[in-house]
């Protein structure tokens, strides 16, 4: 995985940069998305893991696939892509690419887990207060996780702020360990 | 059903009162791969250098290779339960270890865990295994001695208390038996001894604490073991965690001796590791910074001066020095001191006892060799009577291995050199020590001053331990007052000169050896 990261990083910052010239960013993290849910198919992988397919007949196949998704660059991308025989990466591109939009648009992907279902109100105040804290604009994506038994567990990036009953517990049991 | 003793009611309503529940944010990283004890962790971006992480399973490892998209970790002990996907977290600390007084007596391992089925260790202070060594103006020279209680290193290669003294030789030469001797001679000094074994086996450690329980030495040594059969990590982390242990009594001005044995060993070890996490290798496949971690080791043995003690305690202690004395052990193969890691150590350290198997197996033991052992600043440091008196032996040896040479092939010497030779016999004879029997300062100045005088000219070569073993017990015996004199001061005079002429000249009157 950090391999891949690497791999990726160049494709990724490439796309990117790419996209802001030609103001497409939307459109780029669509067809990205588009793209690596296809790879994984598990008969596209058979497919792109066989090295006995001809290049040229495999990046036609994605190409057939991904009409109307994709415009001439991400075209050629998928074609870079398949000539340099990354397209294993593809998934991880798209990770990165969404992570350098996030990081120039100023916000921050968080993923919120909470035992009970929030309300409205309760997720606006909770937004405004993790806002505050984290000192960014942030994208929620809220989930229900009733193994936490109550509170919260919030994870933005490699940060994770942890105030949910089952954390408390075992934090404790360390304790009294 | 066993109850713990750590679930005393008591105990856990300590526990529960300061438990600590502020909303911990921490940084996660995810386990990449695991090979051979080396982790790759994705994540973790706040990592820092030589930071301790924490895997499932109450296991720790320690972060050393911080890259973009990875952290490189090597776990502190089994990593087999650890798997890719696993979550790993931060804790913010650098590696620490428990240090303090409730330490001596105990066998530890290289995270100051227990080993020694005694419990749990009474301390609440610690210290981390990095540290950076006293500053310029911290420190002091090294003006006092430590006795290492063997005739032919405390004569002749004096090393000093805060002293960093090299131990090299071959495979069974006694290396460790003069570090052993070293610890033994500390007892009732006040010095605190650490022991730091590193991928030795486990029988011979046991053996080692059986020696130091039976000379009574265990109740002023620390030892902190590292088997061969422990990780890698765990070897290159030890002598760290020994002289973080060493440290602490240096700093609350006591004196503190620290014997590493081995650093080839950690070398190795620390090779080891550090091909696994894809440094580029160097010479004799050593990464490039071994010689800083050898370097950043040794420096941290040092004399600090009464008013760093005094900052350090708090006022506390007050014009007190302390120090830390380091006596590092290189094994060598085939005699040669020009391979990396010894040439390395030598260079760093203020000296060396060099042991040769030649010399161990004439039965010369310890098996020094004085021609090319050194101690570049003991000599400031040695007890004057032992100054005065080891002089000579230095001179004799030196002679004598000159001429012993020569000697082989002439038949008919000249009177001075026979003479120069028998003296120098009689000298390397009187050099051999039986192992786990130290001396007191009296007692090798008796010995010592015996063969300044010519009182051993007229012995058989193979008698001249038989008669010293003789001069001792009489001595002991008749003399104790002048030698309780000589062990209190140190000092020499025309008085004291005299007064061991007459005694052993009436000693050589009862021809009782």
């Amino acid at each position: 995985m950090s391999e891949l990261a690497t791999l990726a990083r160049p494709y990724a910052a490439a796309v990117f940069k790419r996209a802001k010239e030609t103001q497409s960013a939307t459109k780029w993290s669509k067809s990205l998305a588009f793209m690596s849910d296809i790879l994984k198919n598990k008969d596209i992988s058979v497919v792109v893991d066989n090295p006995k397919v001809d290049k040229q007949r495999l990046s036609e196949l994605l190409l057939d696939i991904c009409q109307g998704h994709v415009n001439e660059e991400s075209e050629n991308f998928l074609k870079l892509l398949v000539h340099n025989n990354r397209l294993r990466l593809v998934p991880t591109i798209a990770k990165l690419f969404e992570a350098f939009k996030a990081d120039d648009e100023g916000y921050l992907e968080v993923e919120v887990l909470t035992a009970y279902a929030l309300s409205k109100e309760a997720k606006q105040e909770f937004t405004a207060t993790l806002e505050k804290n984290l000192g960014k604009k942030i994208h929620m994506n809220v989930a229900v996780d009733k193994s936490l038994i109550g509170g919260v567990l919030v994870r933005a990036g490699d940060k994770v702020i942890d105030v949910s009953i089952k954390g408390r517990l075992q934090y404790m049991q360390k304790a009294l360990k | 059903m066993q109850l713990n003793p750590s679930e005393i009611s008591d105990l856990i309503k300590k526990k529960i009162e300061n438990f600590d529940l502020s909303a911990e944010a921490h940084t996660e990283g995810t386990v990449v791969s695991v090979t051979d004890g080396i982790v790759r962790v994705h994540g973790l971006s706040q990592a820092m250098q030589g930071e301790m992480l924490e895997f499932p399973g109450n296991t720790f490892g320690m972060a050393l290779n911080l890259e973009r998209d990875s952290v490189g970790v090597v776990v502190l002990g089994s990593y087999q339960h650890i798997t890719e996907g696993d979550i790993v977290k931060c804790t913010g600390k650098i590696l620490e270890v428990p240090v303090g007084e409730a330490l001596l007596g105990r066998v530890v391992d290289a995270l100051g865990n227990p080993i020694d089925g005694k419990g749990a260790i009474e301390t609440t202070e610690t210290a981390p295994i990095e540290k950076i060594a006293p500053g310029v103006i911290a420190r002091q020279s090294v003006d006092q001695p430590v006795q290492l209680g063997l005739k032919s290193i405390d004569a002749m290669i004096p090393v000093g208390r805060g002293q960093r003294e090299l131990i090299i030789g071959d495979r069974q030469t006694g290396k460790t038996a003069i570090a052993i001797d070293a610890i033994i001679n500390q007892k009732g000094t006040g010095i605190k001894c650490i022991y730091v074994a590193i991928g030795q086996k486990r029988s011979s450690i046991a053996n080692v604490v059986r020696k130091l329980e039976e000379h009574g030495a265990m109740a002023h040594t620390i030892i902190v073991a590292a088997s061969a059969s422990e990780s890698a990590a765990l070897q290159f982390i030890a002598p760290y965690t020994g002289c973080s242990m060493g440290e602490f009594f240096r700093d609350r001005g006591e004196d503190a001796l620290i014997i590493y044995d081995d650093l080839t060993k950690q070398a190795w070890a620390y090779r080891q590791v550090s091909l696994l996490l894809r440094r580029p290798p160097g010479r004799e496949a050593y990464p490039g910074d071994v010689f800083y971690l050898h370097s950043r080791l040794l420096e941290r043995a040092s004399r600090i001066n009464a008013a760093e003690v005094e900052r350090l305690t708090g006022g506390k202690v007050k014009g007190k020095t302390g120090s830390l004395t380091a006596l590092p052990i290189i094994e060598t193969q085939g005699g040669d001191v020009s391979a990396f890691v010894p040439t390395n150590v030598i260079s760093i350290t203020d000296g060396q006892i060099f042991l040769e198997s030649n010399l161990f197996n004439s039965g010369i033991r310890p098996a020094v060799n004085a021609g090319l052992s050194v101690s570049r600043v003991g000599g400031a440091a040695q007890t004057k009577i032992i100054k005065k008196l080891g002089g000579g032996t230095r001179l004799d040896l030196a002679q004598y291995r000159e001429l012993a040479a020569f000697a082989q092939f002439a038949s008919d010497l000249d009177e001075s050199t026979r003479k120069q030779i028998e003296r120098g016999q009689r000298v390397t004879e009187l050099m051999k020590q039986n192992q786990y029997s130290p001396m007191s300062v009296a007692q090798m100045a008796v010995s010592l001053f015996a063969a300044n005088e010519g009182f051993l000219d007229s012995i058989a070569v193979n008698k001249v331990l038989d008669f010293e073993a003789a001069l001792q017990l009489f001595m002991k015996s008749e003399h104790s007052e002048l030698m309780n004199n000589i062990n209190a001061t140190g000092d020499f005079s025309n008085e004291i000169s005299n007064s061991l002429r007459a005694a052993i000249e009436s000693f050589v009157k009862t021809h009782s050896w």
